[in-house]
C-alpha cells in the first residue's frame, strides 16, 4: 500500500495551484464553500487538488495533518505519517476540523455589544472601528488604573505568545493561560522533585499505573497510541479511577479508588518498596536527597492503613508495589495531565513523583525521560517600564508557590471581584473559554460585571465571547500563518512545527497577531510588532538551518534528540542538585517537605462528589458545537450508580437536577455501574449560554456552573473534585 | 501490489488495539460526505463492566462473498463487483430498502437526500489514488489493516497467515464476510438475522448467494 506522503507533487505545481486558489478566493469570497456542494457535471472536470501540511488545533496535542484541498475547498484532513508525535493518526476531533473551518456558527466580523452583558445583542463594526475602540478602551483603563488594570488570558495556541508580548509591552503582568485550570499541580510536583517536567516513555514501559488519568479518552499523543503498542508487547496497565473509563475498560486491572485518596495508595506503595528493600539502591544513593527522611516518613503508611483510606485491598497494594519494582526501571507511575482536582493536588502528584524516583526510572527506557532541546531562537525585545505600576501580579502571594508566569485564574478572578490589591477593569481573552472551564461560572460572571471593558478574540461565539464587550473573529488553524514552535513528543522525540494557510481566511477573520499589531500601533507600541510573521519565523529558525526545508517537505522538522542518558552526571535543577524526596524549599514556603496524607472531604450521606473528565470526542467547549462531533456526543448526562439512583427514584434518561452550594444544572441521568456509588460525573462543554452555538444551545448542563472553586494550596491551580452535589428528579 | 491478477480487498481488525476513539467514523463521514446521523462504519463493544476486559469492535460493510443484500435487491442495483467489493449502481437503485434490512450487520442506509441505498465501499476513490481507506489511514493504533488478500505480500495476507482470525457471522446464514478479526474478539454477537422490510423473515435458502 502506498502511504499518501509518497505521492509526488512537484513543488512548482504545488505553488502554482495555491496561487490560483488564493486569487480565486479573493474574488469569490464565501462562494467557495457553496461550490463544494455542487456536483461536477458528469465528472468530466477533474478538481484542482492541493495537499498541504498543517498541524491540528482541535485540542492541544498538535498532531500532524495533510489537508486535501479541491478547488480551494478543504475536503479532508489526513494524518501526516511522517509526524513522529502523532505517528500518522488523527482522532475524531482532528477529522472533524473541516467543520470548524466551515462552521456556519463561526464569528464572521467584529461585533460590539449593544444590550446587557450576555443578552446577545450585537452591532457589526468595521475592523477600523473595532480596533480604534479597543485601543481607546485599553488606553483609558491603563491611564486610570495603571497598565496592570488589564488582565490578559490566552489559551494553548501558536500565536498566544504574541498576547504575552503585547501584555508585557502594554505594561501588564497580569497574564493567565488555561493551565491554572488544568495541569499546574502536576508540573509543580514533578518540577520540584526532578528539576524538570519529564515525559513518560510509555512505549518502552513494562508496567504503567494510571491514576487520575484516562489516556484512552483524554487523548495525548503519543502516549495514548504508545500505551496500546506497549500493552501488545506485554506491558501491564493498572488504572485507579472512580469511574470505569475506557482506559479502565482496557486495563489489566481497574481499581475504583475512593476519590482524593491517591496519595494514600502511593505512600503505601512507597512504604512497601522501602520496607521490602525493593528500590534501586545505587540510583537512590547517588541521585536523591532526603531518603532517610522518606524512610521514616512512609513507615506510618502501610498498605493496611491505605486500604482504609483508598478502598483498595492491602494485598493488592502490596502486590502492585512488588510488581512495579520487578518491572523497574521500565515502570512508571504515570504523571498525568489535568491535575486540577484537589486542594492538595501538588502534594498528591509529589507522591507519584517520589515513587518514580524510588523505581530509578529517571532518564531510562520505559521510565520518565527528559524533554528534548529544540533550539528555536526567540526574537527578543525590551519592554518599556511603567513606573506607576503596582509591584506584583494581582494574584501574588495567594498560593504558597504559584508559577509567577502562569498565575491562577481562580485567584485572579477573586482579586478582580474584590478590587484588591488593586482594581483590574479590563480583560483580553484569546481562544480560551473560562466561562466553560473555570469552576464556579457564577463568579466568572461576577468578575466580568466588575469590568469596564472585555475583549475576546476567538473563532466562535464561545460562552466567554458571549459575555464580552467587543468580539473579534479569528481564523481557524487551517487559514493562518503561525510562528514556529517546539513540540515535545516524549519517546517520539522533539520536533519543530509551524502552520501556513491551507486556504485563505474566511469572512473578515483576522489572526490575533494582526489584531495585536494593529492595536499596538494605535497605542504607540508599534515598534514591538514591527515585523511580519514570516520574518519572525525566519528569526526563530535561524539556528536550525535544515528546519525550513523539512517543514516544507515533510510538514515537520524532527530534532532526533537523544532520549535516554541525557541527564548523565549533570546535577538536577533543584536546590539540592538531586532528586528531592524531601524538599527544603517546600518547608521554607510553608508546605509539607514530603507529602503528608490528609483525608479528602467526607461525602455526606445524601450527596455525591462530582468529578470532571474528558472523552475523546470533545475538547471542552471548543468542539462541542462541531456539526460532526455533536452527532457522536450531542449532550452531556450525569453518571450515577444504580443503587443511589434507585433510592432517588431516578431511571436512565430521566431529567435530573444536579445542585451544589454555588449552582445547579439540569440534564439527563445516565444510570450506570461505571461510577462509584459516592461519585457522579458529567462531561464539560455543554449547558452553553451562547445562543450562537446553535447545535448545542439548550443541551445538557454546564459543569462549571455546579463546581465550587477550591484551589490547590501550592499552585493556585483550580481544584475541581472538591464539590459535593445533590442529584434529584427535575421538577417539570 | 499485485498489478495483473484480480484483487480481493479485505480488512483485518485487531480489536485489542481499539479504544473507541471513533476517528474512523468521523474520517469516513468527511471523506464520503455521509449525511447527518448516518454512518458507514462503527465501533461496537462487549459488555463494559462485566468483569471481562472490554473489547471495542470496529466494523463496516463486510463486502461479503455471499451477500444477502444482493439477494434482496429486486432490480440488480447491488452486486458483487470489482476487486471483491459489493457495489451499488446508483442509477438502478429504486430505494426500496430491501438491502438495508437484509444486511446482517446493519451496514447499509437509505440516503435521505439521494433516496438510494448507500454503504462503505472501502473508499474506492481513495484506492484509485493509491491511498488507504480513510478509516484505516486515520486509525491511531492501526487496529484496522486493509489490503488485497490475493496479494501474498500484503499486510492482510501476512496477518491471515500468521494470526488466528475469525469472522463475525450471523447464526442463521453465513454471508462470508471479508472483514476478519483477531481471534479473542468476543462475544461477536452483533449480527442480526436478515429480513425484508416490515420484519418479514425469509427461509435461509432465500439468502443463498447465487452470483
Amino acid at each position: 500500500m502506498q502511504a499518501n506522503n509518497q505521492r509526488p507533487m512537484s513543488r512548482r505545481r504545488f505553488l502554482k495551484l495555491s496561487g490560483a486558489a488564493a486569487a480565486g478566493t479573493a474574488l469569490a469570497g464565501q462562494s467557495q464553500v457553496l461550490h463544494a456542494l455542487v456536483k461536477k457535471r458528469g465528472g468530466l472536470q477533474e478538481p484542482q487538488v492541493q495537499r498541504r501540511f498543517s498541524v491540528c488545533d482541535m485540542c492541544f496535542n498538535k498532531c500532524g495533518l495533510i489537508a486535501r484541498v479541491e478547488d480551494g475547498v478543504v475536503k479532508m484532513l489526513n494524518p501526516n505519517p511522517k509526524f513522529p508525535k502523532s505517528r500518522g493518526m488523527l482522532c475524531a476531533r482532528g477529522n472533524a476540523g473541516t467543520k470548524q473551518l466551515y462552521d456556519p456558527d463561526r464569528l464572521k466580523y467584529p461585533l460590539l455589544r449593544k444590550g446587557a452583558r450576555g443578552e446577545g445583542k450585537w452591532q457589526r463594526l468595521s475592523w477600523d472601528e473595532a480596533l480604534d475602540h479597543a485601543a481607546e478602551k485599553l488606553k483609558a483603563i491603563g491611564d486610570q488604573y495603571t497598565r496592570c488594570g488589564v488582565l490578559f488570558m490566552a489559551g494553548s495556541d501558536l500565536q498566544s505568545q504574541f498576547v504575552h508580548r503585547f501584555a508585557e509591552v502594554y505594561g501588564s503582568y497580569n497574564v493567565l493561560s488555561h493551565e491554572s485550570n488544568c495541569l499546574l499541580s502536576r508540573n509543580r510536583a514533578f518540577l520540584d522533585t526532578f528539576g524538570i517536567v519529564p515525559f513518560p516513555d510509555v512505549l518502552n514501559s513494562k508496567y504503567v499505573i494510571m491514576a487520575g488519568a484516562n489516556r484512552f479518552e483524554a487523548l495525548v499523543t503519543p502516549d495514548s497510541i504508545d500505551m496500546v503498542t506497549a500493552m501488545k508487547d506485554g506491558c501491564k496497565l493498572v488504572v485507579l479511577d472512580p469511574r470505569f473509563t475506557k482506559t479502565a475498560a482496557l486495563a489489566h486491572e481497574w481499581h475504583p479508588i475512593k476519590p482524593g485518596t491517591d496519595m494514600a495508595f502511593f505512600l503505601a506503595v512507597a512504604n512497601v518498596i522501602v520496607s521490602e528493600n525493593l528500590y534501586d539502591k545505587n540510583f537512590v544513593a547517588r541521585n536523591t536527597y532526603g531518603m532517610e527522611q522518606l524512610v521514616q516518613h512512609v513507615r506510618q503508611y502501610p498498605p493496611e492503613w491505605a486500604e482504609q483510606e483508598c478502598e483498595i485491598p492491602a494485598k493488592d497494594i502490596r502486590r502492585i508495589a512488588r510488581e512495579l519494582a520487578v518491572a523497574a526501571p521500565a515502570a512508571i507511575v504515570y504523571p498525568g495531565r489535568r491535575t486540577s482536582d484537589y486542594e492538595n493536588s501538588s502534594q498528591i502528584r509529589r507522591s507519584f513523583a517520589i515513587v518514580n524516583a524510588l523505581l530509578g526510572n529517571w532518564d531510562r527506557p520505559g521510565g520518565l525521560i527528559l524533554p528534548g532541546k529544540v533550539g528555536l531562537s526567540s526574537p527578543g525585545y525590551d519592554a518599556p517600564f511603567y513606573e506607576d505600576n503596582p509591584e506584583e501580579r494581582v494574584d501574588f502571594g495567594k498560593a504558597l508557590m504559584m508559577f509567577p508566569e502562569e498565575g491562577s485564574f481562580k485567584l485572579s478572578r477573586d482579586a478582580v471581584i474584590a478590587g484588591k490589591p488593586y482594581p483590574v477593569k479590563g480583560w483580553f481573552t484569546y481562544k480560551t473559554n473560562p466561562m466553560q472551564t473555570g469552576a464556579n461560572r457564577g463568579k466568572t460572571i461576577e468578575m466580568i460585571n466588575e469590568l469596564d471593558f472585555m475583549l475576546t478574540v476567538d473563532i466562535q461565539m464561545s460562552d466567554t465571547a458571549w459575555m464580552a464587550d467587543l468580539v473579534l473573529p479569528a481564523p481557524s488553524y487551517l487559514e493562518r500563518q503561525d510562528p514556529a514552535s517546539g513540540l515535545q513528543g516524549g519517546s517520539a522525540g522533539a520536533c519543530v512545527i509551524t502552520r501556513d494557510p491551507v486556504v485563505p481566511a474566511l469572512f473578515e477573520s483576522k489572526p490575533v497577531f494582526w489584531i495585536l499589531k494593529e492595536i499596538a500601533a494605535r497605542l504607540d507600541l508599534g515598534e514591538y510588532f514591527d515585523f511580519t510573521l514570516g520574518e519572525f519565523r525566519k528569526k526563530q529558525l535561524q539556528k536550525l538551518p535544515a528546519a525550513a526545508e523539512a517543514l516544507r517537505k515533510d510538514g515537520v522538522y524532527s530534532i532526533n534528540n537523544k532520549l535516554y542518558g541525557v541527564q548523565g552526571k549533570k546535577p538536577f535543577r533543584t536546590r539540592s542538585k538531586k532528586i528531592e524526596l524531601y524538599s527544603e524549599r517546600y518547608k521554607k514556603n510553608g508546605a509539607d517537605p514530603m507529602p503528608v496524607y490528609r483525608p479528602p472531604r467526607t461525602v455526606p450521606e445524601d450527596r455525591f462528589r462530582i468529578v470532571v473528565g474528558r472523552n475523546a470526542y470533545i475538547t471542552q467547549g471548543s468542539s462541542t458545537n462541531n456539526s460532526l462531533l455533536c452527532q457522536i456526543f450531542p449532550e452531556n448526562s450525569v453518571w450515577i450508580h444504580p443503587e443511589p439512583a434507585e433510592t432517588l427514584g431516578i431511571r436512565e434518561g430521566d431529567e435530573v437536577e444536579v445542585a451544589s452550594p454555588v449552582g445547579k444544572g439540569r440534564l439527563k441521568a445516565h444510570v450506570t455501574e461505571e461510577t462509584r456509588k459516592d461519585t457522579v460525573y458529567m462531561a464539560s462543554g455543554f449547558g452553553v449560554l451562547s445562543k450562537a452555538l446553535k447545535n448545542i444551545y439548550g443541551k445538557g448542563a454546564c459543569i462549571a456552573d455546579i463546581l465550587e472553586d477550591y484551589d490547590d494550596e501550592i499552585t493556585g491551580n483550580m481544584a475541581m473534585h472538591e464539590t459535593m452535589v445533590t442529584v434529584s428528579l427535575a421538577q417539570s | 501490489m499485485n498489478q495483473t491478477g484480480k484483487k480481493k480487498y479485505a480488512m483485518v481488525i485487531d480489536t485489542s488495539k481499539c479504544y473507541d476513539c471513533k476517528a474512523c467514523m468521523i474520517a469516513c463521514k468527511v471523506e464520503n460526505n455521509v449525511p447527518n446521523d448516518f454512518w458507514r462504519n462503527w465501533v461496537k463493544h462487549t459488555g463494559r463492566i462485566s468483569g471481562m476486559r472490554t473489547q471495542f469492535q470496529p466494523g463496516g460493510c463486510m463486502q461479503c462473498d455471499a451477500p444477502s443484500c444482493v439477494e434482496a435487491c429486486p432490480v440488480g442495483a447491488t452486486y458483487k463487483g470489482k476487486d471483491g467489493l459489493v457495489e451499488i449502481n446508483p442509477s438502478r437503485c429504486i430505494g426500496c430498502g430491501n438491502c438495508v434490512t437484509a444486511c446482517p450487520y446493519d451496514a447499509r442506509y437509505l440516503d435521505p437526500l439521494k433516496h438510494i441505498a448507500d454503504k462503505c465501499d472501502f473508499c474506492w476513490h481513495r484506492l484509485l489514488r493509491g491511498e488507504e481507506p480513510a478509516c484505516v489511514a486515520t486509525c491511531p493504533t492501526k487496529a484496522r489493516v486493509f489490503g488485497d488478500l490475493n496479494d501474498p505480500r500484503s499486510r492482510v495476507s501476512e496477518l491471515a497467515e500468521r494470526e488466528k482470525l475469525v469472522r463475525v457471522v450471523c447464526p442463521s446464514i453465513n454471508t462470508e464476510p471479508n472483514i476478519y478479526y483477531f481471534a479473542g474478539t468476543e462475544p461477536l454477537n452483533w449480527p442480526v438475522v436478515p429480513t425484508l422490510p416490515g420484519n418479514v423473515h425469509m427461509p435461509p435458502g432465500f439468502w443463498k448467494y447465487s452470483g
